[in-house]
């Protein structure tokens, strides 16, 4: 019962958190992008000079520049390539958690959110990196693949894949999932989970 | 519940590891992705029969505007993610592979429905279709995958009730 009410409330609840966080623009995202901003440009500095906010686009500046439709150093080109990132397709994280969250109405329910949206914010960041090396490689190919320090072609694929299509939905069902521990709801679960994993008790541990 | 999170992050990692190599991508993926392809044309048909699907491509006949179903609209990544939360939990073998294809009918059902969705919305609106495609939709895919764990969850413990007293 107590499932099935969390569930409703939940999908009542996804276009409002939706709505606020659309509302709230650049806010759930800056962050992210300050995080992300720090570890790109600390972990490639020949590749990516800053990264920064635009309305709630990241503008990544390049190390790249080109001449003549060929990609080169921006010192050699005299130009620098820019990438455009909508920071919103790892975000909407953030809405779906706040739905799952206040659908279950926990205890210090808001210092929860507050905890969940830090750690939201590192996977965010992460995400907005996958993107980063996913628009390189089309866009820049092989003199991005030649750089110190860049995974292999399938790796950062492999990382888009998880940390774009995949966390910005289970990074927060799991968050959601952690904090439930002590609630009612946390406690209907548990009778379940019993009942159900006495189920398959004898199978070998 | 350690155990739960190793599984679930092994069975996780190994499927998407999997998904993602060339040969399983062209004998598995995208053949299964023109299938859901046609099975949302072939929906649509009765309603609807200027709709027409070329592979992967689902296209109206008469307005030219079409939509292309690529990885990550498949429906895979969310069956990925159930069949890894049911392999990671203890039941017996039979119960897991009834879940697994139970599991995988259901995600996949609501995902033809978010196809045909998309395909109507983005004749209507286009900002309207990027905010169900990018943002709803894969929430919504989520919260069926979701459901559909929690009630694996009482189906098992509806299965052996007196459990609880052991």
């Amino acid at each position: 019962m107590l499932m099935r009410r969390q569930f409703v409330l939940t999908l009542i609840l996804i276009p409002i958190a939706f709505g606020i966080w659309y509302a709230a623009g650049t806010l759930f995202s800056a962050p992210a992008v300050w995080i992300s901003d720090f570890l790109l440009s600390k972990a490639y500095p020949n590749i990516i000079e800053a990264a920064g906010l635009r309305g709630a686009e990241m503008v990544v500046r390049t190390q790249f520049g080109e001449s003549e439709g060929q990609i080169m150093a921006a010192a050699a080109a005299g130009n620098q390539i820019a990438l455009e990132i909508n920071t919103r397709l790892v975000s909407y994280s953030i809405a779906f958690y706040a739905a799952l969250l206040m659908a279950s109405n926990l205890k210090d329910g808001v210092f929860k959110f507050c905890i969940g949206l830090f750690w939201l914010w590192i996977i965010m960041a992460f995400g907005l990196a996958s993107i980063v090396g996913k628009e390189l490689l089309l866009l820049a190919g092989k003199p991005f693949l030649s750089a110190p320090g860049v995974p292999p072609a399938d790796i950062i694929a492999l990382t888009y894949q998880f940390n774009v299509l995949l966390m910005p939905t289970l990074a927060p069902v799991c968050l959601w999932f952690w904090q439930l521990r002590g609630s009612p709801l946390w406690e209907a679960l548990a009778e379940d989970i019993k009942r159900a994993s006495s189920t398959g008790a004898s199978l070998p541990r | 519940m350690t155990r739960f999170l190793l599984l679930f992050c092994g069975v996780l990692g190994g499927l998407f590891a999997i998904e993602m190599l060339k040969p399983v991508q062209e004998a598995v993926i995208q053949p299964f992705t023109g299938i859901l392809a046609t099975i949302s044309t072939a929906l649509i048909l009765p309603f609807d029969d200027t709709v027409i699907a070329q592979g992967r491509i689902l296209r109206d006949a008469t307005t030219g505007f079409a939509v292309s179903i690529e990885a990550g609209c498949n429906g895979v990544e969310a069956a990925i993610v159930l069949i890894a939360g049911i392999v990671a939990f203890p039941a017996t073998i039979q119960n897991k592979v009834i879940a697994i294809v139970a599991g995988f009918f259901f995600v996949q059902a609501l995902n033809i429905v978010r196809i045909i969705s998309l395909f109507y919305l983005g004749q209507w609106n286009y900002a309207v279709f990027e905010w169900f495609h990018l943002y709803l939709w894969p929430v919504l895919i989520m919260l069926d995958v979701l459901i559909v764990f929690a009630i694996y969850l009482q189906w098992l413990g509806k299965q052996h009730p007196k459990a609880e007293a052991v």
